[in-house]
């Protein structure tokens, strides 16, 4: 059994198609300004085993409409940017989209988590010209995009292992060595952006 | 260098005063203690002089307002109290230096240019080499083939090192001199910072190492 259903094709169509849409975004900006908006995009669709995983640990019934309309990150996306200025430029491009809506946003670079984990996360809404398990003609369906610099994607990778190996020894001394090396990554990222303005300046 | 002066009595004041401007230096005078802690907390200067026996506040008062207050500056104490009970109060209280009236010209002079050295941001610009390498305290540069920036702990650490070559140091020495007792750590965070400089030293290409294992010994040799 699929959780997607009957569904399940037009994931992969609509990640396809958001997808040449945000690499156009990205193209149009290079012409404008001379400067990639992101240096890497990467996506996944939650592959069937993980969602079915998801829906019963928030507890939520294990169906299509669970998959595609309680959870909502069956589509999900993470934009890579050189600086943090980027972030923010993507942010607001992604809100003038058409048939695109933000319904969740959050700001974990202004609001960093206790931990150090910095990242700009969005849900957005994408108005299709599929159905949805809701019987709409135009389907909506979501995608989860994190958007973050190469310093921070570094650090969450290494954040991420630490999280799967709970039995190391010093797990007190290194998380809060994490946590001080995050805080000195994004002071140097916020100099990498500064120097970048002040070259632009002249 | 700006100073500011505060003695009450006038002759004296002025006769300071003189000496020191001549010496090239900017000096503001105030007559009493409430005046001197005013210009003190509304102005900034390299060095400040208070006479003990001022009317309105005496210089003991100052200080302490100040260094409660949180101000550092340099504060030479002027005296005619010879007592050895109020020198140590003065210095207990925050004063850097304690003269005993009548004081020479010469000493004034000589003593302010002693502080003017330690204030002197060049002058403390501390560096340290040691084989390729050269550690820069002040701009926590480390260098030797390439150059790296270290965080505050590491350049302390390195700091405790480069001033202890060839010499085979304790976790527990390193950990009581680099890091502050209220420091919410242990000395388990020794090894861990000994191995970010031993990574860093390799980046910079230095033909130094720190040599020891997790929770003995280390010392810093030429390899």
């Amino acid at each position: 059994m699929n959780i997607y259903g009957n569904y399940e094709k037009y994931l992969d169509m609509i990640l396809d198609e958001f997808s040449k849409r945000v690499y156009k975004l990205n193209d149009e900006y290079k012409l404008k300004t001379g400067y990639k908006l992101f240096e890497h995009f990467i996506s996944r669709i939650k592959t069937n085993d993980s969602m079915i995983e998801k829906c019963k640990r928030k507890g939520f019934k294990v169906n299509t409409y669970s998959a595609l309309k309680e959870i909502k990150d069956a589509i999900g996306v993470r934009i890579v940017c050189g600086f943090v200025d980027d972030i923010y430029t993507l942010v607001s491009l992604f809100k003038d989209m058409e048939n695109i809506n933000v319904v969740e946003e959050k700001d974990y670079i202004l609001n960093v988590k206790p931990n150090g984990y910095r990242s700009y996360h969005m849900i957005l809404e994408v108005i299709t010209p599929y159905p949805d398990c809701e019987g709409n003609e135009s389907g909506r369906y979501y995608i989860e995009i994190q958007l973050r610099t190469i310093v921070m994607d570094s650090w969450a990778s290494l954040e991420h292992q630490m999280k799967y190996k709970k039995n190391i020894s010093n797990h007190e001394r290194i998380t809060k060595e994490l946590k001080r090396c995050a805080d000195e990554l994004a002071s140097c990222d916020l100099n990498m952006q500064t120097i970048r303005k002040l070259i632009e300046e002249g | 260098m700006k100073i500011l002066l505060a003695e009450d009595e006038v002759g004296l004041s002025k006769a300071y005063a003189q000496v020191l401007i001549m010496q090239g230096y900017e000096v503001e005078q105030v007559y009493d203690g409430k005046a001197a802690l005013e210009a003190a907390n509304s102005s900034t200067y390299d060095l400040m002089i208070f006479d003990v026996m001022m009317p309105k506040m005496s210089g003991f008062e100052v200080l302490k307002a100040l260094r409660e207050a949180g101000n550092t500056t340099y504060v030479i104490m002027l005296t005619a109290m010879s007592e050895l009970d109020d020198k140590i109060e003065g210095l207990e209280l925050g004063a850097d230096e304690y003269l005993t009236k009548p004081i020479p010209l010469k000493e004034l002079v000589a003593r302010i240019r002693s502080l003017e050295r330690r204030i002197d941001t060049n002058y403390n610009e501390n560096v340290l080499t040691f084989g390729s390498v050269r550690l820069n305290v002040s701009q926590q540069e480390l260098s030797a083939k390439n150059s790296i920036i270290l965080a505050g702990k590491e350049t302390k650490l390195m700091e405790v090192l480069m001033l202890n070559k060839n010499k085979k140091l304790s976790t527990e020495y390193i950990y009581n001199h680099v890091w502050s007792k209220d420091d919410d750590s242990d000395a388990g965070y020794v090894w861990i910072y000994i191995s970010y400089l031993k990574q860093k030293l390799k980046a910079i290409n230095a033909n130094v190492d720190i040599l020891g294992e997790e929770d003995r010994e280390f010392e810093l040799v030429e390899v």
